[in-house]
């Protein structure tokens, strides 16, 4: 346990060693929150309320995306696992007394920890400079259930990379299509653009049905209460069903993948 | 012309290392269409339940949309090997770009095209022109204005891809650069009118994506007055001056410690 604690604090002052490069890792952030919140803004320029959304439902789930992305989609192994087998790179870790995917696992906390904190500091930022009419949660069950439900989606997201990095396993060269395909789905029917819950009625149980709601769109809508009594409950429990799955499904990919591994490119 | 060989040679050969990985040419195309297809859909959407985006119609808005993605593609499709700059300045392997008997600018900027983004290009281009031509029925100065908007566009596009090969020299501790201009380009997905003061004269004017994005489509539309295309085009030849300018000075500091 105490190597994986050096390893969270070797990543962390990883970070502050690249200052200026983690600098403009979170001006991307905020350029993408810039354009999705004036793109909603304009939208209710001329409306009261759009999909059943005020104004201000609007905005705090726009804040609220910038906050989860952080906690979320903060995670180095992503862009890293891939390239890491494709390069034969792995094998250096595979002789060395460490579990390679609680290293990344490890690495991303560090990164999320760091983030989380610039978070709350732009955020802090954006809300002076832009003053947007957000509404605060007040439910303590749906802001624990909140807290629960974003950890899940940090856990399917990782489990989401290492199933897309086993890929490079057995095709290395297309790793990079694979994970830009990925990358765009996660984008779409996350809900880091606009909630899902805008979509028609068929479309959104379809999403349901797959796991990149859970990442984003849940944990927002838990936290805005408008998932709340039994309907919470069984999203809590989908959210766990999809962690299970795909747990189940790195585990059987990596383990094959490793099988078939020959350090190609080393 | 010799340069121009040169390049052609340089864009067959970048070419045909893409088409090698079938696969994956597969897989980036099908990305790439699905994202544009689905941001479409989902303005499409939006527009439909807000009845209309900043005084702006559906067709405006689409059509901003794929001008938008029709400036993006032709200038990944030019500038791509941008992406590719830092890792060789960090491997030290800039240096043998240096000692070859050709303009380093052309190597690093221009000598890496993507064929994945020409063949999104020729898609887009051909929707755009169909859907302009039945949304807004252009006049024939229309057109051509939209068209040297779009040129100016490129231009200014080149000018930062120069600015960022130029910090790449200066400083090796950014990997992200590139990308940050991606993400702002992406802010003129949508037009810049959309974005509240000062920030919209920001993005106008200082970071000109306005000119690059938002102008070309407003050209089209008959939106544009003759003054601000004069403006936009001094704009774009003094950025692209000044992206040159950064680019010599910055070759001059290059000091060639990772080789």
């Amino acid at each position: 346990m105490l190597k994986y604690f050096t390893i969270f604090s070797l990543s962390l002052q990883n970070e502050f060693t690249y200052r200026l490069n983690f600098i403009l890792w979170r001006s991307r952030n905020i350029l993408r929150f810039l354009m999705t919140f004036f793109l909603w803004q304009g939208v209710f320029y001329s409306n009261r309320s759009v999909f059943g959304y005020s104004q201000q439902d609007m905005l705090t789930y726009v804040f609220l995306v910038l906050v989860i992305n952080t906690f979320v989609l903060s995670a180095p192994s992503a862009e890293n696992i891939g390239g890491e087998i494709a390069r034969g790179d792995l094998s250096n870790y595979l002789v060395k007394p460490v579990n390679y995917l609680k290293y990344w696992f490890t690495r991303d906390l560090s990164s999320k920890v760091l983030n989380l904190a610039f978070a709350v500091f732009e955020i802090s930022v954006l809300a002076l400079m832009l003053r947007p009419d957000i509404k605060l949660p007040e439910d303590l069950v749906n802001l624990l259930a909140f807290f629960l439900a974003s950890v899940l989606a940090m856990v399917i997201y990782f489990l989401i990379s290492i199933t897309a990095a086993s890929f490079a396993f057995w095709r290395p060269e297309d790793i990079w299509g694979a994970r830009f395909f990925i990358a765009i789905l996660i984008e779409t029917f996350a809900g880091g653009i606009f909630p899902l819950d805008i979509l028609p009625g068929f479309l959104k149980i379809v999403l349901q049905l797959t796991p990149f709601p859970y990442l984003i769109y849940f944990p927002i809508a838990i936290i805005l209460g408008k998932i709340t009594g039994i309907t919470l409950i069984r999203i809590l429990f989908q959210s766990l069903v999809w962690t299970l799955l795909m747990f189940f499904l790195a585990k059987l990919l990596w383990k094959k993948g490793l099988k078939s591994y020959s350090a190609e490119g080393k | 012309m010799r340069e121009f060989k040169i390049w052609i040679k340089y864009t067959i050969n970048s070419f045909e290392q893409t088409l090698y990985n079938k696969m994956s040419v597969v897989i980036f195309l099908l990305g790439k269409f699905l994202r544009i297809t689905l941001f479409l859909i989902f303005l499409n959407f939006l527009v439909q339940g807000s009845k209309g985006l900043a005084g702006y119609s559906r067709e405006q808005i689409i059509f901003f949309y794929l001008s938008f993605n029709l400036a993006d593609s032709a200038a990944q499709l030019l500038f791509r090997e941008v992406y590719r700059f830092r890792e060789l300045i960090v491997s030290g392997n800039f240096d043998f770009v240096l000692a070859r008997p050709l303009n380093p600018l052309i190597r690093v900027l221009l000598g890496g095209a993507d064929i994945l983004d020409l063949f999104m290009l020729i898609l887009i281009t051909f929707f755009s022109i169909w859907f302009a031509a039945v949304s807004f029925h252009p006049s024939i100065s229309q057109w051509l204005f939209y068209a040297l908007m779009v040129l100016n566009g490129l231009l200014i596009a080149a000018a930062f891809h120069i600015f960022v090969l130029g910090i790449g020299i200066l400083t090796t501790s950014i990997d992200h650069l590139i990308m940050v201009y991606r993400d702002l380009s992406s802010m003129a997905r949508i037009p810049v009118d959309i974005y509240i003061e000062p920030i919209r004269s920001l993005l106008t004017f200082a970071i000109p994506l306005g000119i690059m994005m938002t102008f070309p489509p407003k050209a089209l539309m008959g939106l544009l007055s003759g003054q601000f295309i004069a403006v936009s085009i001094i704009i774009g030849l003094a950025l692209l001056f000044l992206s040159l300018k950064f680019w010599s000075y910055s070759l001059k500091q290059y000091q060639s410690t990772s080789s």
